[in-house]
């Protein structure tokens, strides 16, 4: 087992390597820099801007750009933030805690639900309930999440017009005068504020989610060895839980590993849409700057996280499943 | 002789006392004094979120440091008049060869930790911006065609500007905010450019920061909201006409979000009292919720057009296709595509029917600047065919294009950046326009940074026929662009070869220099007219309409300007004078 991870690990070397630098190249692929921006800017001339350019760096081959980024890799360091002139990891990290309060509760709250539903789908297969389960998964799949936010702003709204209460925040995660409120009730402002976001964000996931549970489900109880466990004259509650079910959730160990990324790549749209400041608005905006170092630096994170990840659902497989050993 | 001598010492300092306040002129604001309510916070959103507290590296169309300053320096403007008066001078005095400004400044001026704000604080401000390793964005503003400005302290309270030639923009350079040189000066001294990029991150203390304007930072959390509350020390020195010292508000909110849309929907659930909405689909949406009821609210639909242009060039540097260039260093040419642009369907169709159309490189909201009597190449299509005509493209191929004798088809491509949905719109427009006499037009959106490349390659061949695009900074000194006008120039953007090709350019680049040096403003602005002449007669680049400026606030503000200087260049209000009603 030792010696798998050893194996799995030095496998992640070349692996890192080549991610990373492939994703250096392609955000430098695309034309023009962090200061084309300001080349049309009448009052800033081009010589002023071909300075900017070398005190960025920018002016120096891409193998350069990137040997010198690994090295500041290699003593822990990010990189540089154009736009903010500050450490990336600064800059960044505020923005993933505050992603981690609509992602971590959607997260758990998605499982919460989708897999019982997923699940009352395959054992009443075609009944009234899943009928009408399985149009909302549609639905849900194929409303894009901005669109949801946009509709729950809309709905918002008009109760606001109509009753002149707002029952929740249309944007935004705290309420002005939030430094001059005690503890608890900044924690209860935030919460407050997350209730639209976090519901929007599982919306989505939970048609996939739930839709990949019925099918996993709906196999396994037709396996042979369902059959034998009735046919032995157990319970059907024993059946479904004890036989079928631990057997159609371990494709989604095989997932928890993507979780670990996920966790601080934020809710998606629903961010920006909510204005909710989590990092995927913020990392929109350095794309749009071309803000080198903070894509970069940012993607290199995910890209750890997700090797990571990767190796623990693996592990955790063989430990669920006693039909999988690594030697 | 005691009596006198008393006598004069009150004069002396009621004198003193007079020039250490401002007094916040009353034709600025709708309300009277005696109106005003002190107290309440201001709140509005902004777009995309602040990215340093350092007034040296920001970088950002709306950044802290502007806002706590106010954006103000030795000098203002007084939007009833547009004329420049001193603010943190008490007076300012030019030199009899117009090379010299020497500014008195105000006396009693703190910083919000206490010192007095001297030349000291002005000095070091320019310094640390005209160090090239600092990299400031206001560095070319202290520089005249390459020539420094220098700034010279004459004692604690006057400071001199020397220009190295008379410039009508001169004042521009006196407005810049200055920063605490007890700050940034020990700082600078020790550890040079570097230190000072280090300094006031967003992660700093706003306790530390320190101001010299209206504002100070309460608080501020990261892609959320910035929290400003009054700095006492400025209202020390700036009064309204009652002697009340500003601001009034006691906090100025603003909150970060990111989409039009969801700023459009606070607006209308009350939560911020500003809004500047750019569709017609949003002015419609707050004139609803006004009409019902369901917001009170002040809406100044067609307020003024924006402070921009708008815009088709093309490339005169084709050298690889001879054609195409000859076609495109034609006046008759571009005279004929000038009439197959439809401005009033851009405004109708792209715009709502909100927008203004523009023929000369002043923007339509420079009012005193606009040459009403030059020629407009209105959209024409039977005039366009003929001219068209008679640049021998008479005949028309088997798909309904024209072609000149020697078979050549009449085409070109058209590009602008992607995602600009109006400006794709307004290509559309003069596509069809275009096929409707038989000129094709192939167009393409491509992304801005390409867009940018291609128009701004130098040399005798350049990768492009026309784009379509825009340019903002004009100004009310002299609102032609140092890098447009001048053949040399970077934005020079329909010929980069370098070299004027057309005398009429030759002509423009010389009236520029000529119109920049002109201290007279009656005299500038006929230096102005001639140029937009020659550009309607030039036109270097076609220029097609832009959208208006429609301000809106919620009706618990009060204090907005009067109506005749609500526009795109002034603003709404002075937040200064803006209080909260109820």
């Amino acid at each position: 087992m030792t010696a798998y991870i050893l194996r799995r690990i030095l496998y992640l070397i070349p692996t890192f390597f080549g991610a990373t630098f492939l994703a250096f190249l392609i955000i430098q692929m695309a034309p023009g820099d962090y200061l084309t921006q300001l080349e049309l800017d009448p009052k800033i001339t081009p010589e002023t801007i071909a300075r900017l350019r070398s005190q960025f760096g920018l002016d120096r081959p891409i193998y350069e750009q990137y040997l010198l980024w690994m090295n500041n890799l290699f003593h822990l360091n990010l990189g540089y933030s154009f736009a903010y002139q500050a450490p990336v990891l600064d800059v960044i990290w505020p923005r993933v805690v505050n992603s981690m309060v609509i992602v971590i509760p959607s997260t758990i709250l998605l499982y919460l639900v989708a897999i019982p539903i997923g699940v009352y789908g395959a054992v009443r297969q075609y009944s009234l309930g899943d009928r009408i389960l399985s149009f909302l998964a549609y639905v849900g799949l194929s409303v894009p999440s901005f669109f949801l936010a946009l509709i729950a702003i809309y709905v918002l709204l008009q109760i606001k017009f109509r009753t002149g209460v707002l029952i929740f925040p249309v944007s935004g995660m705290t309420s002005s005068g939030f430094e001059q409120m005690p503890p608890l009730k900044q924690w209860l402002d935030i919460a407050w504020h997350a209730v639209v976001p976090i519901l929007v964000a599982t919306a989505n996931d939970i048609a996939g989610l739930s839709r990949l549970m019925r099918g996993q489900m709906l196999e396994v109880l037709g396996q042979d060895y369902i059959r034998t466990a009735r046919a032995k004259g157990l319970a059907e509650r024993v059946v479904l839980y004890k036989h079928a079910f631990r057997n159609a959730v371990i494709p989604f160990v095989a997932t928890l590993g993507g979780l670990l990324p996920s966790l601080i790549s934020g809710a998606g749209f629903v961010e920006v849409v909510m204005a909710w400041p989590g990092i995927t608005p913020f990392f929109l905006d350095a794309i749009a700057n071309q803000d080198l170092y903070v894509i970069a630096g940012f993607l290199t994170v995910s890209l750890v996280l997700l090797m990571i990840g990767n190796l623990v659902s693996d592990l955790l497989l063989a430990w669920v499943d006693p039909r999988i050993r690594y030697e | 002789m005691k009596k006198a001598l008393v006598l004069i010492g009150l004069l002396a300092l009621a004198g003193a006392a007079s020039a250490q306040t401002f007094v916040w002129p009353q034709k600025w604001t709708v309300a009277k004094p005696q109106e005003a309510k002190r107290g309440g916070t201001l709140r509005a959103a902004v777009i995309s979120d602040f990215r340093t507290f350092n007034p040296f590296i920001t970088a950002e169309a709306t950044n802290v440091p502007d806002l706590l300053s106010g954006g103000r320096g030795l000098v203002t403007r007084d939007p009833t008049t547009g004329d420049w008066i001193p603010y943190m001078a008490e007076s300012f005095t030019v030199s009899p060869n117009k090379l010299e400004i020497t500014f008195k400044i105000r006396r009693g001026m703190k910083w919000s930790d206490g010192r007095p704000i001297t030349a000291d604080d002005w000095i070091t401000t320019w310094r640390i911006h005209t160090d090239k390793a600092v990299g400031s964005n206001s560095y070319d503003t202290f520089f005249l065609d390459g020539k420094p400005i220098v700034l010279r302290k004459i004692d604690d309270y006057t400071i001199r500007f020397i220009y190295p030639k008379t410039d009508a923009e001169a004042f521009n350079v006196a407005i810049f905010a200055p920063w605490p040189a007890h700050i940034f000066g020990p700082v600078y001294q020790r550890e040079g450019a570097e230190g000072i990029k280090k300094m006031w991150p967003l992660s700093e203390d706003p306790a530390k920061i320190v101001s010299g304007g209206p504002w100070l930072i309460e608080s501020y959390r990261p892609g959320e909201r910035l929290v400003l509350k009054r700095n006492p020390a400025f209202g020390e020195w700036n009064k309204d006409e009652a002697g009340n010292p500003l601001p009034y508000l006691d906090r100025y909110e603003i909150k970060i979000v990111k989409d039009t849309n969801a700023q459009l929907a606070e607006f209308l659930a009350g939560n911020i009292d500003l809004m500047a909405p750019a569709t017609v689909d949003h002015i419609s949406q707050i004139r609803q919720a006004i009409q019902q009821g369901r917001l009170d609210a002040t809406i100044k639909v067609n307020a003024s057009p924006v402070a921009s242009s708008q815009f088709m060039v093309f490339n005169w540097n084709k050298a690889s296709d001879p054609f195409k260039q000859s076609l495109f260093r034609s006046d008759k040419f571009r005279r004929a595509m000038s009439h197959l642009v439809n401005r009033q369907a851009v405004i109708d169709i792209v715009y709502g029917g909100l927008g203004t159309p523009m023929y000369t490189s002043v923007y339509p909201v420079l009012t005193q600047w606009v040459n009403p009597k030059v020629p407009k190449y209105e959209y024409d299509p039977k005039q366009a065919a003929k001219l068209l005509a008679e640049l021998g493209f008479t005949k028309k191929d088997k798909e309904g294009y024209l072609v000149d004798s020697k078979g050549r088809r009449l085409e070109f491509n058209l590009a602008t950046n992607a995602g600009n949905n109006q400006r794709e719109q307004i290509a559309k427009l003069i596509v069809d326009e275009a096929k409707k006499v038989g000129v094709k037009v192939n167009f393409q959106a491509i992304d801005f940074n390409t867009l940018v490349g291609q128009l701004l390659s130098s040399g005798p061949d350049r990768p492009f026929d026309a784009i379509i695009i825009g340019l903002t900074g004009g100004g009310l000194d002299w609102p032609f662009g140092a890098n447009v006008v001048p053949c040399k120039g970077n934005l020079h953007m329909w010929n980069k070869s370098g070299q004027c090709l057309d005398p009429r350019e030759t002509q423009l680049d010389a009236l520029y220099s000529r119109g920049r040096a002109e201290l007279d403003f009656k005299k500038r602005v006929e230096i102005g007219y001639r140029m937009q002449e020659i550009e309607a007669s030039l036109l270097p680049v076609i220029y097609i309409a832009g959208p208006n400026y429609h301000p809106a606030w919620n009706n618990r503000l009060g204090g907005e300007h009067p109506d005749a200087i609500i526009s795109s260049i002034w603003g709404q209000r002075e937040l200064e004078l803006t209080f909260i009603k109820k």
